[in-house]
């Protein structure tokens, strides 16, 4: 990548990137790296005449990074002890060091010193005692490095040369270069940001050739007087118009004779056009300032899209190099393809070509490894795994400077993604199955964490034969998918549908009926249901790795993060039932994994893996919301990053207009759209298995039920008459029937109740009978049927008493009239009428184009004759008194559109007319989505905290961060098996203290900010502040809606909550103290060990909890953490 | 989460430039530059008539006068107590009579209440019971004690000029601001009558109105002017806070406005030093949070300190608490129990007794559960010889002396006098509960339970050895064998115990819920009456206790009791209605003549208000996209005045409104006043946005540090300003009238009148003519 041309950084904007990875910073002391533990520790033992501090010699280095390899004496070192020996490269000034690997080294012009942490070796010198230091010169960090490597014929560069180098950055590759010239030549360094102005003149200060100039390359003059003339120019400013700043830079300063070697990047020039065709542009704009080109090396597989390229100024008379005379071919220089010049140069050992691949895996050398805050990252390159790798790491062990920053100066500095898991392109197919399993070798830990997992949420899960805690209530839902009976639940089916999904397979026939605490009996296969489930319990814990992964956290808080995924009790014990939780964790869980993935796909938007993600992430959404509605949490997550995002993007003015709405298209399609479906589609499902009445029917609107198997309401007649008998279904979403019973009224009237009701029986029925006035019915005369506009009187069948209404205000909406049932069979006033007025009908549509009332489709409105009002059941509910049934009043309001007062016909007795037929009711699938919808939302909402459960099960949400509560999930008895959800304190206490730490964190840092310390490069920032987001934000959403919505809680629901405080637990010891530059790396290893332990261990301490507990439990001793879990029997 | 949205990039674009480096300081808040500069003699006429000392002036005589004439109009009509004077006229009668009471609001805005009470001559006799009670059958000065919120909601039209004047907009737009105060029937209404939420209001503007003029003082900053405005801003804040407990959100939006004040002088790029952001920072500390906090507590000393007798709302406090004041029960009454006394236990929430009967729970209950089928135990509220019961001790006691005293942590059995059984619980289900413990009573004569009947004695933060005293003793009665508590809820049971309530024993043995007291000794050890070990005991004095164990207690009640205050109301109403006006609340009515009291604001200006809000953030949202494409709708000076000056105005509104869509207590519409105010400055400064884009600069006071580096500029509304607003208020003006008779209760209207005055359908109003009747 280039700086950007609109880069307030201007010539080498691209830097701006900083060296963030770094973990060091150039200006550091040259450390070894944090090994896995059992890794440190053996460098100092080698001996040899050359000691070569290579891979085992990572340990030695961490201590005492100066030479103590040399004095390791006559003992042979483990490994890496072999000579080294060095040879001078044709280049003059460059060597080559040959030994178990072949590196490319420059003679270091300040022993003892490294100025971006690369290796070191030292050599006896000539005399003796006196030792020759070299540096290891990183072909994939310096383009001059990779184009001696790539076969470029002469560099110009020697001892004694000037050389006049455009684009120094950090001055990593000025310092080779300054080893190069020794002490006689000067290098002046040529760098416009003044961030790695500072560190190129850090360096400068210990390499006194060096002469660092901040300034822009494309104003000479300002410089002018710095220098006199130069011998070579070397330029590497990822500008657009290098070619010109070359010239202008040879116009004040090469000497005749003198030459320009240029490093061009084609897509940094113009990223339209194929490479070649860069290289030769540039090349027509050097020969048009009198360049004279003589050779073009390409920089693969060191770089890509990189051509360097040496010319000569024509201006000499002189032009030196002698093969400048040779007879080229058409084009004025040749074109060396990459590998084979060189192929023996790095592997001694394995003469056949592809075996270079298999000692230098290029994709574990890639400039993204750089940019990695800590190399060795399970994200960084699976070395993760500790010893085996060894051998794999050696080769290119030698040239990774501990993930120094070094690359991201070819990096905008601001690319889309400066956070999360670095990109990192994919490795070339293996070959061989070594090179297969070295490149998967990321992969061991999660799967032994899978098994590990595996073990824990499987061990000894049917040893309760009982029906433990909700099992009463998700068995029994999945038995009625079995029986395909109709039921209704206050969650969405998804999760219950998996229930019954896994008591199919497992061969359960749907006919228990999960009593709590009951056995089960012998057909019911609730182990095998139970492992099915507690599958997704088990992928938990890799998903747990991955994220961590995804998110671009250090090994060891990848380590973290899966272990206390794998020992937390709560999800241990959770997951371990025929329970929803499972299911609504693992897909919250996925839900952040694509989130974290899609992340770090934005650097490629709309390739194929981003599209996956972003809709993998969408799918993810639509699965956590179809378990149960708590998903919405993890969704309002995605939303929060997805808006933040659009907004970047729509700040972005470079992109095309197309491109903003594709990124919005495809947002709506895959977030918005595909989770809806996926939602609906569930519901769908759920509607086709459950094809027969069940105990859910009343919850549904009349028509719906109309359609179920069983029951009889499609054999209604179809027409409404005088005298029929029906019931009265209100037509508000969740609505019940209208119900009255011989209890009365304790206020107002202290007439008989009237109510609405869900449960059916004979007190819902109703007689329609002609006015008082009138005629009373005759059961033998003419039909008359009811029409739009009739007074009619209402009679309660078992009691036979009149639906009246009068002006006293209701028991609970004061606002709104009483209704009552008043009088008997001959009893009764003018306050019994009730005018029917049609509204419309679901199937034949407007009212005037019909005049029977339809029973089922028809919905009617019932005024109050006298009074004019409507006779209407909202939500509210009646005190205990009325049975917590739902209020009927008589509403004032004509309000033509109030569903509340619409009413249909649901059950009809007429013996007199025929019965009806199913196809006269059929029901809208989208109808009855919503209003199963909205009857859960209401129920929902009814779920307010009751009295006589709250002190033994019930907990606040403000007792869970703390883990103030544990909950008895069964029966107590000294004989049964007992289990107490509860968490592992250490994660849960870690987790919450890690929230309030990394807020105090971010608020300290944004006040020093303002006050402009700088603490971190800005990606480290960036880095800090996403990860942070995702866990504050998720932990957030996830916890704020507990403390205000009304219902009762449990301390269940906090459990996905407690995955984002696991992240930031990892993410705050990842960023305090595994991606630290002050601590030491035995520091780390001790923070990591002692974390670890405490974590494992709690979890040894506590796993009965979740295992089950037999026995008297007060025998069980330390149990009790906190004194209000209630674990022992007082 | 995404990237590339730290803070460093803003810094990259306001990298600080030469200019700003300069060592002296520049406008920069306000930094308004105009580029068409203006002379003031080339401003229109209005301008130049109305931007002078003497309009000014007039304009706030005007504005006053105005205010107190629709204040005090009839200001003694109704002669009855309306609404909320129930309560706030009852609590100035109890500071007459310095008798304690308890309310869930601070007491400055009642204190002020009673103290014009007193100044009126008021008794403090009048029980203010009922909504309709005549305060001239009972010759209460109601006018006196109604003129405190009218003269302090008159002094808020006023202050609000002031505030858009000090903001820097033309006396025309800060007339119209403070004509949507003036003209408001809901603000009158409100502050016509013995209601907390004028003295609420006034301070509240007078608060921003000190911040206002303290901001402006930024480059004298430490000046003797700066301190006093500091100060006294602190200070009014400190009384909106002691008015109502409404009243913190006036704290948490200045709370708010200084952080973000702070924020900006940390700002390196301002070029202070860290001992000037602190010298700051401590500055703001003293007055916003020590001054307030000392008047605060202040407040509510002397709050305490008038109120010294026993009165209602001694129940409510704690003994020790109760034991302070003057004439209360537990301290007259409170006696040490002995061992073989006999007594009546209460229980602290329902105010029922331990009671027993000789009928036994039934075999079997409805729900097929079974019983003991012992004696029954429940809760009666009536005293009756039934409660009776007795201290049995458990372990060999001394003939006489303190060796009789129960104490804390005592294990005892309780014996029921009249059946000469002992009190005991077991593992069995209770009637109504299945999860807790049944009561019953077992034989004294039958040893085989004598475990079961075995209770401890925990009082209430009691120490070791305490005495158990009557009344003040208040205690948990803990079962021996199975560790649960005796309780008791509302729930009754059936008729076979008479409906009284069911008490049972409650495995949470720290149930808020589960506490006893003792009401009465019956009978001494000896068989004498009680009494008579009082005879001797002369009157004690109050106890005295520390003024910080009262406020803490005091406030954590207060909190307590305004969180349980759900129960539902017909004229409650959700925020979300409030702004539009959807209802309002039925404040009084008088069927003769028809009159009625309904609290409804001028649907003209608070629709105003709402248009002005909407435009606001609707600009603002505007330009902020517009600017994340690099384009600049707004220019920079214009762009300042609506984020600095109607931002804050904007903040005060959200901050008192926005967080009462969290509270699940019982909301009223006047829960919205404070935030109509704010709504009115908002809506003034879109109208000056609207009229024209000049504003007045600087606004700020010269600092002696400042460089003088932009021309003065002036706001110039030209002749649109005077007539838009003109029309505007006599628009308002009519309507208000239109409204008056709802707002003043006079004079009756007739159905169709009422009728034609109830605009929103959803306006609850009485005597309306109903279309249907007569049928």
């Amino acid at each position: 990548m280039c700086a950007e041309p609109t880069g307030a950084s201007g010539g080498r904007g691209g830097f701006g990137g900083g060296r963030g990875g770094g973990r060091g910073g150039p200006r550091g002391a040259p450390r070894g790296r944090g090994g896995p533990p059992g890794r440190g520790g053996r460098g100092g033992g080698r001996g040899g005449g050359v000691a070569k501090r290579g891979a085992g010699g990572r340990g030695g280095g961490r201590g005492a990074p100066r030479g103590r390899g040399g004095r390791g004496g006559g003992k042979p070192g483990a490994r890496g002890g072999s000579n080294v020996i060095l040879k001078p490269h044709r280049h003059k000034g460059v060597f080559i060091a040959e030994g178990k690997e072949t590196l490319l080294v420059t003679k270091n012009l300040v022993p003892g010193e490294a100025v971006y942490g690369e290796k070191r070796i030292s050599v006896e010198g000539s005399e003796e005692g006196t030792k020759v230091e070299y540096r290891v010169w990183n072909p994939f960090r310096s383009k001059l490095a990779a184009g001696i490597l790539g076969g470029l014929d002469a560099i110009f560069i020697e001892p004694g040369k000037k050389v006049l180098y455009l684009g120094a950055a950090s001055g990593t590759s000025v310092s080779h270069v300054a080893d190069i010239v020794g002490p006689e030549g000067v290098v002046y360094a040529v760098e416009f940001s003044l961030r790695s102005g500072r560190d190129l003149i850090g360096m400068a200060k210990k390499r006194t050739n060096v002469i660092p100039i901040v300034e822009d390359a494309r104003t000479p003059h300002r410089y002018r007087m710095l220098l006199s003339s130069v011998d070579v120019i070397f330029a590497d400013v990822a500008q657009p118009d290098q070619a010109r700043i070359v010239a202008l830079n040879a116009e004040y300063f090469l000497k005749d004779g003198g030459h320009a070697v240029i490093s061009i990047k084609a897509s940094c020039i113009d990223s339209t056009v194929p490479a070649e065709a860069v290289f030769a542009r540039e090349v027509d704009v050097l020969r048009e300032h009198k360049f004279k080109p003589i050779e073009q090396v390409t920089l693969e597989p060191y770089e890509r899209d990189h051509a360097m390229l040496s010319t000569s100024d024509t201006i000499a008379l002189d032009l030196g190099p002698p093969f400048d005379d040779d007879p080229r071919s058409s084009s004025d220089f040749e074109e060396i393809a990459h590998p084979s010049a060189h192929n023996a140069y790095w592997s001694q050992s394995s003469p056949a070509h592809h075996t270079r691949d298999e000692e230098l895996p290029l994709h574990y050398m890639s400039e993204e490894k750089a940019r990695r805050r800590v190399t060795r990252g399970p994200g960084g390159n699976g070395g993760g795994l500790a010893t085996q790798t060894v051998e794999q790491d050696l080769a290119y062990d030698a040239y990774d400077a501990e993930g120094k920053d070094v690359y991201s100066k070819m990096k905008a500095s601001r690319g889309p993604i400066s956070s999360g898991r670095p990109r990192r392109p994919p490795p070339p197919p293996p070959t061989t199955l070594r090179e297969f399993f070295a490149q998967n070798l990321e992969h061991i830990p999660p799967i032994i964490y899978t098994l590990l997992s595996c073990w824990t949420r499987f061990h000894k899960i049917g040893k309760s034969d009982v029906v433990v805690w909700d099992e009463a209530h998700f068995g029994k839902f999945g038995s009625y998918y079995l029986k395909r009976e109709f039921y209704f639940d206050v969650h969405p089916p998804l999760g219950k549908m998996l229930v019954g999904l896994a008591g199919l397979l497992a061969g359960y026939d749907g006919s228990f009926d999960f009593t709590s605490g009951a056995t089960y009996p012998e057909t019911v296969p609730y182990v095998a249901m139970r492992v099915m489930l507690a599958t997704f319990g088990v992928a938990m814990v890799p998903l747990g790795w991955y994220t961590a992964v995804e998110l671009g956290m250090s090994w060891m808080a990848c380590h973290l993060v899966a272990l206390m995924v794998l020992c937390d009790v709560a999800w241990l014990c959770i997951s371990r039932f025929i329970l929803l939780d499972s299911m609504l964790l693992f897909f919250t869980f996925t839900t952040v994994y694509c989130l974290a993935k899609f992340h770090n796909q934005q650097y490629r938007p709309f390739t194929v893996d981003w599209w996956v993600w972003l809709a993998l992430t969408g799918w993810s959404i639509g699965c956590v919301c179809s378990v149960k509605w708590v998903g919405f949490f993890v969704t309002s997550l995605v939303g929060a990053y997805t808006i933040e995002d659009l907004w970047d993007k729509f700040g972005d003015l470079k992109m095309s207009a197309r491109d903003q709405l594709r990124h919005w298209g495809a947002r709506i399609a895959c977030l918005i759209v595909l989770p809806i479906l996926i939602y609906m589609a569930s519901f769908k499902l759920h509607f086709m298995v459950l094809s027969h009445s069940g105990p859910g029917d009343a919850q549904m609107s009349s028509l719906f039920q109309a359609n179920l198997e069983g029951n009889t309401f499609h054999e209604n007649p179809l027409d409404v008459a005088i005298g029929s008998k029906v019931t009265l279904k209100n037509m508000g979403w969740g609505g019940g029937l209208l119900h009255s019973h011989v209890q009365t009224y304790p206020v107002g009237s202290e007439q008989q109740q009237v109510t609405c009701y869900h449960y059916k029986d004979e007190n819902n029925d109703w007689v329609l009978l002609p006015r008082w006035d009138e005629s009373p019915y005759d059961p033998e005369g003419p039909i008359r049927f009811l029409k739009d506009g009739d007074v009619i009187r209402l009679q309660h069948a078992p009691t036979t008493r009149n639906l009246h209404s009068h002006p006293i205000p209701a028991p609970v909406s004061k606002l709104n009239n009483e209704v009552s049932c008043y009088g008997n069979a001959t009893v009764g006033d003018y306050q019994d009428y009730w005018v029917v007025e049609v509204v419309d009908d679901i199937h034949r549509g407007g009212k005037d184009k019909y005049d029977r009332i339809h029973s089922l489709t028809t919905r009617l409105r019932f005024r109050h004759q006298a009074s004019g009002c409507y006779l209407r059941a909202a939500n509210a509910i009646l005190p205990q008194w009325g049975f917590k049934q739902i209020e009927v009043s008589c509403d004032k309001e004509n309000n033509p559109k109030d569903v509340h007062t619409y009413w249909n016909v649901e059950s009809h007795w007429n013996h007199r007319l025929p019965p009806g037929d199913v196809r006269y009711y059929k029901s809208p699938f989208l109808r009855d989505f919503w209003h199963l919808n909205v009857a859960m939302a209401t129920s929902n909402n009814a779920l307010i905290p009751d009295p006589d459960k709250e002190d033994i099960l019930a907990s606040k949400p403000l007792e869970w961060p703390f883990l103030h509560v544990g909950l008895r999930m069964c029966g107590w008895g000294d004989n049964q098996t007992k289990y107490y959800l509860i968490g592992t304190p250490i994660i849960w206490w870690g987790g919450t203290i890690s929230l309030i730490l990394g807020t105090l964190a971010a608020l300290v840092y944004l006040m020093r900010q303002q006050r402009k310390y700088q603490d971190m490069e800005p990606r480290e920032w960036d880095h800090f502040l996403y990860v942070g987001k995702i866990a504050m934000l998720g932990w957030l959403f996830h916890f704020v809606p507990f403390l205000i919505m009304g219902r009762v809680t449990y301390i269940h629901h906090y459990l996905p909550t407690l995955y984002f405080s696991v992240l930031m637990f990892g993410h705050l010891l990842d960023h305090f103290v595994f991606t630290s530059r002050r601590l030491s790396d035995r520091t780390k290893q001790i923070v990591f060990g002692v974390t670890v332990f405490a974590i494992v261990g709690t979890f040894w301490w506590f796993r009965g909890v979740a295992w089950g507990i037999d026995g008297p439990i007060n025998e069980h001793w330390g149990l009790k953490w906190r004194s209000t879990w209630n674990i022992y029997n007082e | 989460m995404s990237s590339g949205g730290g803070p460093s990039r803003i810094r990259n674009r306001k990298a600080p430039s030469e200019a700003s480096r300069d060592l002296s300081i520049e406008y920069d808040d306000d930094d308004e530059r105009n580029n068409d500069v203006q002379h003031p003699r080339n401003r229109s006429y209005a301008e130049k008539v109305l931007e002078t000392e003497q309009a000014n002036v007039g304009m706030i005589a005007l504005l006053t006068t105005l205010a107190f004439a629709l204040r005090f109009f009839k200001i003694n009509h109704p002669d009855q107590v309306v609404f909320d004077e129930v309560h706030f006229g009852k609590f100035a009668s109890y500071y007459i009579q310095r008798q304690y009471y308890f309310d869930v609001h601070p007491p400055l805005a009642k204190l002020l209440f009673g103290l014009a009470g007193w100044f009126v001559g008021y008794d403090g006799t009048f029980g203010f019971e009922n909504i309709g009670d005549s305060y001239t059958e009972a010759h209460v000065p109601y006018v006196g004690m109604r003129a405190l919120p009218a003269i302090l909601g008159s002094l808020t039209v006023p202050v609000v000029y002031a505030i858009m004047k000090e903001c820097g907009f033309s006396t025309i737009v800060a007339t119209f601001s403070a004509c949507i105060v003036l003209f408001d029937n809901a603000h009158v209404a409100q502050d016509r009558l013995i209601l907390l939420d004028a003295t609420l209001i006034f301070f509240m503007t007078l608060t921003m109105y000190c911040y206002i003029r303290f901001k402006k003082l930024r480059y004298r900053d430490f000046s003797y002017d700066w301190w006093l405005w500091l100060l006294s801003c602190g200070t009014f804040m400190a009384f909106t806070w002691a008015s109502k407990v409404n009243g913190i959100l006036t704290v948490f939006a200045i709370g708010i406005a200084v952080i973000i004040d702070l924020w900006d002088i940390l700002d390196i790029k301002k070029g202070h030093s860290l001992e000037y952001f602190w010298k700051h920072f401590a500055a703001r500390a003293v007055a916003f949070i020590v001054l307030p906090v000392f008047l605060y507590l202040t407040i509510f000393w002397i709050h305490l300190s008038i109120l010294t007798n026993s009165g209602p709302g001694d129940t409510f406090m704690s003994p020790a608490f109760q034991e302070t004041l003057r004439g209360n029960e537990l301290l007259l009454n409170s006696q040490e129990i002995r061992y073989y006394d006999t007594i009546t236990i209460r229980h602290k929430d329902t105010r029922v007794f331990l009671h027993s009967h000789p009928d036994k729970y039934p075999l079997k209950y409805d729900d097929g559960r079974i019983s003991s089928q012992g004696q029954q135990v429940t809760g009666y509220g009536h005293d009756d010889s039934n409660n009776y019961w007795q201290v049995i001790p458990t372990k060999a006691l001394p003939e006489t002396g303190r060796g009789r005293v129960v104490r804390d942590e005592d294990i005892f059995q309780l014996l029921h006098v009249n059946t000469q059984t002992l009190l005991l619980t077991h593992d069995v289900a209770s009637p109504l509960m299945p999860t807790n413990e049944e009561f019953t009573t077992w034989p004294k004569d039958d040893l085989s339970r004598y475990n079961d009947t075995l209770f401890q004695l925990r009082l209430v933060d009691g120490y070791e050895g305490e005495p158990w005293k009557s009344k003040s003793g208040h205690f948990r009665l803990i079962h021996v064998p199975t560790k649960v508590a005796m309780w008791t809820h509302p729930k009754q049971l059936p008729d076979w115990a008479y409906k009284q309530q069911e008490i049972n024993g409650n495995k949470n043995v720290n149930d808020k819920t589960a506490i006893w007291f003792v009401d009465n000794i019956v009978d001494d050890e000896t068989g004498e009456d009680a009494k008579e070990r009082t005879v001797d005991v002369p009157a004690k004095e109050p106890k005295s206790l520390n003024f910080f164990k009262k406020f803490f207690e005091l406030q954590i009640l207060m909190l307590q009791h305004n969180a349980g205050l759900t129960a539902s109301h017909p004229y409650a109403s959700g925020p979300i209605n409030w702004p539009f006006l959807i209802s309002g609340i039925s404040f009084w009515t008088q069927s003769e003549g028809q009159k009625q009291i309904y609290f409804i604001g001028n649907i003209v200006g608070w629709w105003a208000c709402v248009i002005g809000i909407s435009l606001y953030t609707g600009i603002m949202l505007a330009d902020l996209v517009a600017r994340r494409r690099d384009v600049e709708p707004l220019t920079e000076p214009v762009r300042h005045r609506l984020l600095n000056s109607t931002g804050f105005f904007l903040l005060f509104w959200g901050v008192h409104y926005f967080p009462f869509f969290l509270m699940s207590r019982q909301l009223f519409l006047h829960h919205y006043l404070p935030s109509h105010v704010a709504s009115a400055l908002v809506a003034g400064s879109v109208l000056s946005f609207a009229l024209s884009e000049s504003v007045n600069y600087p606004v700020s006071v010269w600092g002696p540090r400042l460089r003088a580096s932009k021309p003065r500029t002036y706001a110039d509304l030209g002749s649109r300003g005077p007539i838009v607003v003109g029309a505007f208020v006599l628009l308002m003006f009519i309507f208000y009238v239109y409204i008056a008779p709802l707002t003043y209760g006079t004079p009756g209207l007739d159905g169709h009148a009422v009728n034609a005055r109830r605009i929103l359908s959803s306006w609850t109003l009485h005597f309306a003519a109903k279309p249907t009747d007569g049928i």
